[in-house]
This record gives C-alpha cells, structure tokens and sequence, in this order.
C-alpha cells in the first residue's frame, strides 16, 4: 500500500511539473500553430536560473522558508527571453513545420551551449531546501510539504488559466485567435501582439516548470530533452492544443513514470511511449483533441 | 468613401486582378457581380489586407490601404462579412457577436452596437448562448454579418451573403440587408446571383476574369444585352 501511495504522489508531483511546461507548449501551438521544442529549454533555465537566484538570496540572508517565491519570481522574470524568442520564431510563422521543428531544435542545442557557458557541465542543486517546509505523513508515506505546495501551486496555475480563456475577455480573444487567425485579424486584432503574449506566457510557464522542480533534483544539461521527450508524450495522449489534454496527458504520463521507475527503472520511456503508441493508434487525436477534418 | 484604382493583383503567378477600378461613396450601396472565380472575393480580400497588389491604389477615406495590415485597416472602418462566415465554433452567438466591442472598443457605447446587431437580425436573440457549431448556415451568415456590423464600421463589406443558403433563409439575410441600408451604412456587396442584387442598389460593377466590364446602376444593366448575358449566367 505504501509503495503504491508513493508511486502515487511521486507521480501527481511530476505530472504537475510536466503540466505546466506541456501547458506552455499548448497554448503556443494553439494560437501560434508553432510545435515549440525549446519549451524543454525554458524548463532547464528556469531550473538554473532558480538555483542560482535562492543561492544568492539565501547568501544575502533570505530566511530558508522564503525560498518559494524567490524560486517562483525567478521563473517569472524569465519572462523577458519570451519576446525576443518570438521574434525569432516570426521567420518561420508561415513555413512548412520543418522549419519550425528545426528552428526550434536549434535553439534546444543553443540553450544549452548558453547553459553550459554560464552554469558548466556539472548538475546544479540546492541541497535540501525542500525540507524547509517539513513532511506530511500520507498512507504511510512521508512527503515533503514542498512537493504538496508545487501540486497546490500547479493546480491554482491551471485553475486561473483555464479561468483566463474560459471566462475573460482577452482569454476569448486569444481562443478566437487560436480557432481562426485571419477572421480576428478582420476584427481588429493585432496577431502580432498576440504571438507576443502568448510566447511569453508560454516560456513563463516552462520556466516556471523548471524553478518548481529543482528544489527535488538537480539542474542539469539533459534535462531540457528529457523533459521535451516527456512534454510531447503529454500533448499526443492529451491532444494537441488542448488544455485539458494538457492535464490529462501530464497525469498519465507522470503516473506511468512513477510506477515504472518504482517498478522496473529501465522502462521508463518505454512504458511512456507505449501509451503514446496505443493512443496513436485508437484515438489519433488524443484524448482530448479535436479530431481532424 | 473607397476609391480602387487600376488594382492588379497576382495570385501563384495567375493574374486574378486586372486594372480593377471602382468607388463606394458615403452611404451607398455598391454591388460586384460576377461568375464564381471572376475575383470578387480577391477584391474583398485585397481592400482588406489579405492580398497585396502588384499594382494599383486601394485608398479609404483619402487614406492609401495597400501598406497597412488587416487589424489596422478594420480600425479605420470596414467591417468583413467574408463568403464562409468564418463564425467561431468555439465561441458562443453572444460571444462571436460582442467581439468586436472588446477588439474595437473606440465609437459607439457596445451596448449600442450589440442592440443594432440584433436588431438587423432579430432571430439571433434565439440562439444566444449556442455555440458557434450548432447553427445552419443562414444562422452563421447572419452571425457573421452582425458581427461585422458590431464593429460599428463605415463601410461594410459582404462577400456572397446568400451563397449556399436554402431558398427558405434567403428572405431573412435580403431584409437584414434592407435594414442595414437603411441605416445610411455604406456597403459593398460581392455576389455571383443577379437575383439577389437589391433592387435600390446605387451602382452595380460587373466583374469577369479580373477585370470590370461594366459600371452603372442596375436599370442600366438591365438594358445592356451583353451584360445581361454575363450576369444572367453568373450563378
């Protein structure tokens, strides 16, 4: 019973953690029709970026308990890169997806050049932040309070995002804009301006992605194509362009992460993949995608 | 108002445009007539941004068109009803038609806008809350020009207003076209069915294989054999 509660929450931890960075990748191709690879590397930087902002803080006397929204601002001050990313991105906006795919590898393989230059070869961590905030006992199973405020966190982050397209204005805006580009054009809106928001909020939320998990393991080079191979597990089981596939596919894939490497370690993306396959063949379009016409 | 002047437009090396020229002053009502493929909907798509010329003017109010994109354009004043509807499934009626209020909020209150939308097509008030998806496709040409008219424009385009449409809804979308003239709205309409021409139309240009042949009012037409010819067989 405890080992199947731990796979449970070891998976519910790292599926909210992929939700956030397979949410960014979502609403990028949702309105941009971009398939963004380099949501993997927004992940790995915002993990970077967080290690170095705490250490700092914590050096200039930050109380330890204060970590997580250092760790969360950090994130979001990552936001700058995402409109100078986008303008890269413009060249390629109306070419095949190939270019696409390759443009956004190239800059998988840049950032992490840019990565290694600041941070080096070697795995970045901050030691055992994560157990600021104490344990909480669950099924027999001692969690760290941290990885319940990441799963809490994520769940706000999803919450206020579907919130924002359900219920805003600008979130209808941006739904529109995602279902037919050139007719919100012919209703007076700048789509320039929105590929800016949305590559924005997109990168934010890999960014952010990445500050949330390495307080529980380690920043390091590979982690960017780690997580890409993982992210787009996430969008063919939940569907591309879905949210709540965003959700879905995060949940199954985290789940079948856990279980495999409590049970067999070595099948990790065999067993991920798998599903992958299973779901390429029953229901192309995902869970949750629109079938296409 | 708008004024075309010897517009050629090339699409993948076809000239689809040729010399077009045509003018929609204040409040009036202008109809392009022609077979399907004759470049109606590329004259549309052009004052809108969608197409660049490769030669001639597209001025709006002493305004030249041709550098500006679609948002901006929308922004001096023209609405689009294009020929597909282009009605969000995604969205509700409500929302696809307050829209433009939230993209365009300069001019007239949105309340005011959203009333006038409803009330060229007062059968829309039925389907509020239905989603883009579950209409016919004369509900969806009525949301797609009420929607062009929230955005309170100066003048509107139509493309095909009655293509495609059951002989039953065809009625509805001709008397919220009245309405809309009576209004004072300046409109440009592209249709490819002389019958579906209104009858007080201020001028009438006949369009076949990219370019004009014919420009006057419709008693003109009428009286012309050839064009009658063109235009009879246009559908």
């Amino acid at each position: 019973m405890a080992a199947f509660i731990n796979i449970l929450l070891g998976g519910v931890f790292h599926a909210a953690v992929l939700f956030l960075v397979a949410a960014g990748l979502q609403i990028v191709f949702g309105v941009q029709k971009i398939v963004n690879l380099a949501c993997g590397s927004f992940y790995a930087l915002g993990a970077y970026f967080g290690v170095t902002t705490v250490t700092w803080a914590l050096k200039a006397g930050l109380p330890p308990f204060l970590f997580l929204p250092v760790l969360i601002a950090s994130g979001v001050v990552l936001a700058v890169i995402g409109p100078v990313i986008e303008r890269l991105l413009r060249t390629v906006y109306d070419r095949d997806e190939s270019f696409q795919l390759l443009l956004t590898f190239a800059l998988v393989l840049m950032f992490q050049d840019i990565m290694r230059y600041f941070w080096g070869a070697n795995p970045q961590q901050l030691g055992n932040l994560v157990m600021v905030y104490g344990k909480v006992g669950a099924g027999g199973v001692d969690l760290p309070v941290y990885n319940v405020l990441v799963i809490a966190g994520s769940i706000a982050i999803a919450l206020i995002l579907g919130g924002f397209l359900q219920r805003t204005r600008y979130g209808r805006i941006l739904r529109a804009t995602a279902e037919n580009r050139a007719m919100t054009e012919a209703l007076g809106v700048d789509v320039r301006r929105i590929n800016v928001v949305v590559f924005t909020l997109g990168t934010v939320l890999g960014t952010v992605g990445g500050a949330f998990v390495v307080p529980t393991s380690a920043a390091s080079l590979d982690m960017a194509v780690e997580l890409v191979v993982e992210a787009f597990a996430v969008v063919v089981i939940g569907g591309l362009g879905s949210m709540r596939g965003a959700l879905a596919g995060a949940l199954v894939v985290g789940l079948m992460r856990a279980a495999a490497i409590a049970l067999y370690a070595e099948l990790e993306l065999l067993s991920i993949y798998l599903v992958v396959i299973l779901v390429l063949i029953l229901r192309p379009s995902g869970l949750f995608g629109k079938p296409a016409e | 108002m708008l004024d075309l002047g010897a517009l050629s437009v090339d699409i993948q090396n076809s000239h689809i445009l040729r010399g077009v020229t045509l003018k929609v002053g204040q409040g009036e009502l202008v109809c392009l007539i022609g077979r399907n493929g004759a470049g109606k909907t590329t004259t549309l798509r052009s004052i809108m941004g969608y197409r660049r010329p490769n030669a001639g003017t597209i001025a709006f109010l002493g305004r030249s068109l041709t550098d500006l994109p679609t948002h901006a354009i929308v922004r001096l004043g023209i609405g689009y009803a294009p020929e597909e509807s282009e009605v969000y499934g995604d969205l509700t009626v409500a929302e696809n038609i307050e829209l433009p209020t939230w993209t365009c909020p300069e001019g007239r209150p949105a309340a005011e806008r959203i009333a006038l939308a409803y009330q060229i097509f007062p059968k829309l008030r039925q389907y509020m809350k239905r989603g883009g998806t579950q209409l016919s496709g004369g509900e969806r040409k009525m949301v797609s020009i009420a929607r062009a008219l929230a955005l309170d424009p100066k003048l509107l385009l139509l493309d095909e207003p009655f293509e495609g449409l059951s002989p039953a809804i065809i009625p509805t979308i001709s008397d919220g076209i009245a309405s809309i003239r009576k209004l004072g709205q300046s409109v440009l309409m592209a249709e490819s069915n002389v019958h579906h021409i209104p009858d007080d139309a201020d001028r009438l240009y006949v369009m076949e294989r990219g370019e004009i042949i014919f420009a006057g009012t419709p008693g003109e037409a009428k009286r012309d054999p050839a064009v009658m010819r063109v235009i009879s067989g246009a559908a």
